[in-house]
């Protein structure tokens, strides 16, 4: 059996079961699905279903590698693109650690310029476009790893901080989701975001993700007066709070190479020395020229720093776009052979993707792993493997399979 | 939001005639639009005909006195719906345009002296959800509801606008009387474009056709002026400022462009006047290019398809934001959107032919 029926198979074998259940997105009649099909690789679109047990029908057919859904809510949703009937879209949010630097990425992560005439590669995040030849199409291996999902988790606390205390939206409204893969989607299905076009989505994004704040433009920096830094006022609503808390957090923690790093580079021991009175006397009395030698430009950087760690980064490309297809909830990761799952806002610290989003929980495998570093699934660790073959339990030989590092042996 | 009796004098209607009131007060008056051989339907026309052309000629709607007789509301309001029926009967989108442009201006001005409580009262009847501010800090007049908010701001691009930059608390922005009555004025532009942009037409009665007719070749003579004003018909690339050259390259050369890039590059080239057809070209030699997702994108951001709005290409400090700003020389000193700077570049470069 090649592994790429074997996974078919155990994927079979999970939609047939009668623990298999889709919950039905709100609106469900006017979205689209598509599917990602495994035996013939291609993606099926504009499909529409008028009830839930339809879909799951389809499903336990077909056997898709991947179930998408519409953020978007049509008239027909089975029609063409430009005939479809746009009606609204829900607020989506993906963070994924394929767009964020993390630490474990230079380890476990790595890329390859499709481009068979270059072949150039590197370590770490894929590029945008390859540094030598141009292309945009690589292979890319990666790895989810705790320390992917942490630093993920971090920034998806920032944008439900957001997004309840800024936009005002009841942690019942906000739904939170592990991706299935190294990262988490963030829904919000409340009526009177729905019919917003993507300029109104990109003031969004550039609120949660920190960009455009007025603070640090070019006319700013050029203050009128010589002590133009009195015109920096933070209050305390919206970002300037997040500035203000951020500044005093920061200053208060703050060693020399902290300082360093952020390109502060005079001064540090006045700054750190006075720490206590040069807050009291920039955020509460607004007066920026308090330490002498520590001009604006040390506050732009210091601001600058305390934006970049404020802000949630997000994928923006997924927030503007009011068409985009979203894995639907509880269906298998074709990538991983983990589930998408859904959590409660509130256990957002606690929540473990490993343990609970692990869908295939009996049997054993044998594989020939290629390569796979460490990793924890379903309470074991396995590994680090290295040309290796191992019995492994069939959600560890999946999650291998799946991200091109095993094959099965028979 | 908790519904209020307000109730809106017929002189206010007279000055808000987009108010939901307008239609009962039209209903009382008994308007019958197949009767305009009436002396009261007369003067009605001749009020909604000037409001047109007022438009058309200086972006206004007109004097509601003339010779000193100022027109009974009875004649105003009415005038209103009229002028819609005639914009609509012109089939001519310039003059749609400007005719919702000088309404929403007209009421700009009105919205500026209101009351608190008078502008509250025409903000809740467009359905927004704003209350006053019972609390003396964040100092503001005013509290919005976030998502009534964005739908307003699209066209502007002042950075203050931003969402980024007001204090967003609880769902709510905060805005003073000022920002309100600009917000608002966006509010009747974008209804009455919408309330323009019916696609369905019954067939017009004579007269209104007559007068269609001749807002027509005002229109002409007056769009001859303002092409001029603005943009030549000819795409000019030695114009492009040195953002879009860098784009319109890389896009070429087919190399990799971010989503504002795309974004930019193509509200840039249909705002110059490129046909969509030819804009969809540019794309082409991407390796990932997919000429149906192309060529819809790019009818999306030309307002063809989709949510119907019309992009405008971001302004400079946005594009300094996102990268795309490069290469900026001394004309960039000098403009803050990259259109001005076409603008600026053509007007000099040409010569006074150009008309069409
Ligand atoms: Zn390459
Ligand atoms: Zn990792």
């Amino acid at each position: 059996m090649s592994s790429r029926d074997f996974v078919y198979e155990k994927f079979r074998e999970f939609y047939s079961s009668s623990s298999f259940k889709i919950p039905a997105p709100v609106g469900f009649s006017q979205r689209e699905f598509a599917f990602l099909l495994f035996k013939e690789r291609i993606m099926a679109r504009h499909k529409g279903f008028a009830s839930p047990p339809l879909l799951g029908s389809f499903i336990r057919q077909h056997v898709p590698s991947d179930v998408y859904y519409s953020c978007a809510y049509y008239e027909t949703p089975e029609a063409e693109m430009d005939k479809k009937g746009w009606v609204g879209a829900d607020l989506v949010f993906d963070i994924d650690a394929d767009h964020i630097p993390t630490r474990c990425n230079k380890i476990h992560d790595s890329w390859v310029c499709s481009n068979k005439s270059c072949g150039f590669g590197g370590k770490g995040i894929t590029p945008e476009a390859c540094p030598i030849c141009g292309g945009v199409k690589f292979d890319v291996k990666s790895w989810p790893c705790d320390v992917c999902i942490d630093t993920t988790r971090a920034e998806v606390r920032k944008l439900v901080d957001m997004l309840e205390n800024d936009f005002g939206f009841a942690a019942s409204e906000i739904h939170t989701f592990f991706s299935g893969h190294r990262g988490f989607h963030v829904q919000i299905e409340n009526e009177s975001i729905r019919d917003l076009d993507a300029m109104g989505r990109r003031e969004i994004i550039d609120y949660v993700s920190g960009t455009g704040l007025a603070v640090f433009q070019k006319k700013t920096r050029q203050p009128k007066q010589k002590t133009g830094v009195k015109i920096f006022k933070l209050s305390d609503y919206g970002w300037h709070r997040r500035l203000k808390n951020g500044i005093r957090r920061f200053l208060l923690n703050a060693t020399k190479d902290d300082l360093k790093e952020i390109g502060v580079k005079s001064r540090i021991d006045v700054i750190l020395q006075n720490r206590e009175r040069i807050l009291q006397r920039c955020l509460e009395e607004n007066r920026w020229d308090a330490v002498k030698g520590v001009g604006f430009e040390t506050w732009i950087k210091i601001a600058e720093h305390i934006r970049e760690v404020e802000a949630a980064k997000i994928d923006t490309v997924v927030t503007s776009d009011i068409h985009r297809l979203i894995r639907a909830e509880n269906t298998l990761h074709g990538k991983t052979g983990l589930l998408k799952i859904k959590f409660p806002v509130s256990q957002l610290d606690e929540f473990d993707p490993f343990s609970e989003a692990v869908a295939f929980k009996e049997g054993t495998a044998k594989v020939l792993v290629s390569d796979a570093p460490e990793f924890r699934l379903a309470g074991q660790t396995f590994g680090p493997f290295q040309n290796k073959s191992v019995e492994l339990p069939t959600a560890a030989a999946i999650l291998l399979i799946c991200k091109g590092r095993a094959e099965v042996v028979t | 939001m908790q519904l209020e009796t307000v109730k809106f004098t017929s002189s206010e209607v007279a000055k808000y005639p987009f108010l939901k009131e307008t239609t009962a007060h039209v209903q009382k008056i008994g308007l019958d639009v197949e009767d305009f051989n009436s002396p009261e339907l007369t003067k009605i026309l001749n009020r909604a005909e000037e409001r047109v052309k007022a438009a058309i000629l200086d972006v206004s709607v007109g004097d509601r006195s003339s010779d000193d007789v100022k027109i009974p509301d009875d004649v105003e309001i009415p005038s209103f719906p009229v002028a819609i029926i005639i914009a609509l009967a012109t089939k001519n989108s310039f003059i749609k345009k400007r005719y919702a442009l000088a309404e929403a201006k007209q009421a700009h001005s009105h919205f500026q002296l209101e009351s608190k409580q008078r502008l509250l009262a025409i903000a809740r009847n467009f359905g927004w959800n704003i209350e006053l501010n019972g609390a003396s800090q964040p100092p503001s007049e005013f509290i919005l509801n976030f998502a009534d908010y964005l739908r307003n701001i699209t066209h502007l691009r002042d950075e203050k606008w931003k969402l980024i930059n007001r204090f967003l608390v609880n769902g709510k922005v905060y805005l003073n009387h000022h920002d309100v009555a600009r917000l608002l004025q966006e509010e009747v532009q974008r209804r009455l474009e919408k309330r323009l942009d019916a696609k369905e037409l019954p067939p017009f009665p004579r007269k209104i056709m007559d007068i269609a007719e001749q807002l027509n070749s005002l229109a002409k003579e007056k769009l001859g002026e303002v092409e001029m004003e603005s943009f030549p018909k000819v795409v000019s690339q030695s114009a492009f400022p040195p953002c879009i050259v860098a784009l319109h390259e890389a896009a070429t050369k087919g190399r990799h462009l971010s989503h504002v890039g795309r974004f930019t590059l193509t509200s840039f080239l249909l705002a110059v006047g490129m046909p969509p057809e030819k804009v969809t070209e540019v794309f082409k030699t991407f390796s990932d290019y997919n000429a149906r997702l192309t060529r819809y994108q790019v009818e999306h951001i030309a307002g063809e398809k989709g949510s119907g709005t019309h992009y405008t290409p971001p302004s400079c400090s946005t594009l300094q934001t996102h990268g795309v700003c490069v290469n900026s020389d001394g004309l960039c000193r000098r403009i803050r959107h990259p259109l001005a700077y076409y603008k600026q570049k053509t007007i000099s470069a040409q010569p006074t032919a150009g008309r069409v």
